[in-house]
């Protein structure tokens, strides 16, 4: 489902209506299940209660097992992903360099590579180097402008299925508004990333993640700019996660996405220097993965709007790992240049463990490790403030 | 681009440290051409995260066979050592742009410098199977990195420069170049940076010293193209194939640039590994 301004033109009058905006109203992270007439009450009995370690359904209930299971997510403001499996923003480029090896729609979403105001042209080389576990990158946003993105790309995307949401970095606070209201209203593009996260940058980026005020600032900023669906990447390169993900999330972002890049550097063959062309990198890859975990299982315990989780993910245990700390989908990064086909076969594997615990849906999957909550969560900071 | 399964047929130490594998992988084997490369997934996802970018070293479309040639520098290549033949690998490929020979060269001049081989070995095929003349320049550290003869086709002429002269010419192999600059219609390189800057700079400025400057060649009139076109780099001189530490290969995650005179880096994975020498900015101009 592709997100559409909401602007009420002649020529627009015909067209369907395909986002409905959402405002002053507390979204759930997911979707009501659709009745589905096949399924009897077992599913939903299952999701009443936390879900013991998976049960072997009765042989009955497994005669009963829906043949189709609901994966639909929904982030709030009228962004429905068909599944909680995404692509990271930096490791799928604009969604068309895999070619034919991925077939895009089949994914649950694309965050696109880091999209910045004006062109960048990135770090010195080099720029990746493998580590125990995973990788450190220092790209340092390479682009050619949001002007450029939206020109080479955005028909593309509007003829896609998929969502594709744009990962927008800047420098200032002026840098992010404007290159957001340039995306809005544009066909195709379904939401906003922001990444205030970025380590491989000198200057902004990274110093908007570490300070609760600053990222409030900057999302606040955003969010009056647009009605797109807007995300925003929490850095793990922080004391502690929780106040800046709540300041946040009562900014006005619909989603939290946990975690960027660890910080890190690598040194040369020779010892004479790091290896890095900019000394310093963003480490990925299962070696994030526990780090990951305990920031998405704290961020979820704070703050009402879905968090989505991003860190060292490579098979379905990992994805039904971050489901359990709290994490409504999961995004897969680095793992995808071992094994582009991972994003779209974790998706079908996903329904398949549904289907065979007899699930309607994944949402009982969600949140079963996190502590019992003593009252309703709040629901402050989700209302639309304009 | 393609994601198979290839299966080895055999795999040997050609040199010390150096090895040559076979795959069966038909479907990439067709439609490839001299310069590209594949990208192969080394071991699980539990210790090495990225795949292995390797040129295609020969493509034999008859048995749908690619060869690739290696040094163990690491986990990856060790790990490629330990196969034997029937284990099947996870190849993406071909992948990148290819050399670009024009048609009216007759003459083509390949430089190699150590495992540059790889790179440019299969362009020596392609070269004979369309009836040019080939030169091969190779250079090495000694004698026992030399590239035997016997895995090269017998139609070439092959040079050898080793740095002690334990075997032909003593020096680098770009010592050898000026000799070769007259006869050549073209030339192909691949190997260590300091040796494709080396050649970059021996190529400037050949035209005028050769006097052939436009003469008798109709191609170079009318409207020029594009930098980084096939049909620029048909018309370059001297062609080269980069190498970059690579992360997706497929133009996505944008490690593996290089800088170009366009003050825009390029991907090696996609706008190369084969560039007109031209096309890169041989300084490095990442300062802005």
């Amino acid at each position: 489902m592709k997100a559409k301004r909401r602007v009420v033109t002649a020529s627009g009058a015909g067209a369907p209506v395909r986002r409905r905006p959402t405002v002053r109203k507390v979204k759930s992270a997911i979707v009501p299940a659709p009745p589905k007439p096949a399924v009897p009450k077992a599913p939903a009995s299952v999701a009443a209660r936390p879900q013991p370690a998976a049960p072997s359904p009765e042989p009955a209930e497994r005669d009963a097992a829906p043949t189709s299971v609901d994966l639909t997510v929904d982030i709030g403001r009228g962004l429905v992903l068909p599944n909680p499996i995404l692509v990271a923003s930096g490791t799928f480029g604009y969604g068309v360099e895999y070619g034919d090896i991925v077939d895009v729609n089949r994914l649950g979403g694309i965050c696109c590579k880091g999209t910045t105001l004006r062109p960048r042209i990135g770090n010195p080389t080099p720029r990746v180097t493998e580590t125990p576990g995973g990788m450190l990158n220092s790209i340092g946003l390479q682009n050619p402008g949001v002007g450029a993105v939206i020109e080479r790309y955005a028909d593309t995307w509007a003829g896609w299925r998929v969502p594709v949401i744009v990962n927008v970095a800047g420098e200032s606070v002026g840098d992010y508004v404007e290159v957001v209201r340039r995306l809005d209203g544009v066909p195709g593009i379904a939401g906003i990333e922001l990444n205030i996260s970025c380590p491989n940058i000198g200057r902004g980026g990274l110093q908007f993640a570490i300070d609760a005020d600053a990222a409030a600032s900057v999302t606040a900023a955003v969010r009056r700019a647009t009605d797109l669906p807007l995300l925003v990447k929490l850095s793990p390169n922080v004391a502690d996660v929780r106040p800046i993900a709540r300041a946040i999330a009562d900014a006005g972002a619909d989603a939290l996405t946990a975690v960027n890049t660890l910080s890190g550097i690598a040194v040369g063959p020779t010892r004479e220097r790091p290896l890095l062309g900019n000394i310093y990198g963003g480490l990925s890859g299962p070696a994030i993965k526990p780090v990951a975990l305990r920031i998405v299982y704290e961020v979820s315990q704070v703050v009402d709007v879905p968090v989505i989780a991003i860190g060292g993910v490579t098979e379905l245990a990992d994805v039904l790992d971050f489901l359990a700390v709290g994490a409504v989908a999961v995004q897969v990064g680095t793992a995808i240049f071992a094994d582009p086909t991972l994003p779209v076969r974790l998706a079908d594997e996903l329904a398949s463990v549904c289907r065979t615990r007899g699930l309607a849906s994944y949402r009982p999957l969600i949140g079963t490790a996190l502590p019992r909550r003593a009252s309703a969560p709040s629901s402050k900071g989700v209302e639309y403030r304009p | 681009m393609q994601l198979v399964g290839a299966e080895l047929l055999e795999s040997r130490e050609i040199l010390p440290g150096q090895w040559l594998q076979a795959y069966h992988a038909p479907s990439l084997v067709t439609g490839s051409r001299a310069g590209q490369f594949v990208h192969v997934r080394t071991g699980d996802l539990s210790g090495l995260i990225l795949r292995r970018p390797f040129s295609i070293n020969t493509a034999d479309g008859a048995t749908g066979t690619i060869t690739i040639h290696f040094r163990t520098v690491g986990r990856g290549t060790e790990w490629l050592t330990h196969l034997r033949p029937g284990d099947t690998i996870d190849m993406l490929g071909p992948l990148g742009r290819p050399f670009e020979v024009d048609a009216q060269s007759r003459h083509l001049l390949l430089i190699a410098g150590g495992l540059g081989m790889a790179g440019i070995r299969a362009l020596a095929d392609e070269a004979i199977r369309d009836g040019r003349q080939v030169t091969l320049l190779f250079g090495a550290a000694s004698a026992r990195d030399v590239y035997p003869t016997s895995l090269l086709p017998d139609e070439i002429e092959y040079v050898v420069a080793t740095d002690d002269g334990s075997v032909g010419h003593r020096g680098f192999v770009t010592e050898l170049v000026p000799e070769y600059e007259a006869w050549a219609d073209q030339a192909f390189a691949c190997g260590p940076e300091p040796m494709l800057r080396t050649l970059a700079r021996l190529s400037v400025g050949r035209r005028g010293r050769l006097g052939v400057a436009r003469l008798g060649r109709k191609r170079g009139g009318g409207r020029a193209d594009p930098a980084g076109s096939p049909a620029a780099r048909r018309k370059a001189f001297l062609q080269v194939s980069m190498e970059q530490r690579m992360g997706c290969a497929v133009g996505a995650c944008l490690g593996c640039v290089v800088m170009t005179t366009s003050g825009t880096p390029q991907r090696v994975c996609r706008e190369g590994p084969v560039f007109a020498s031209e096309e890169i900015d041989w300084e490095g101009g990442w300062a802005r």
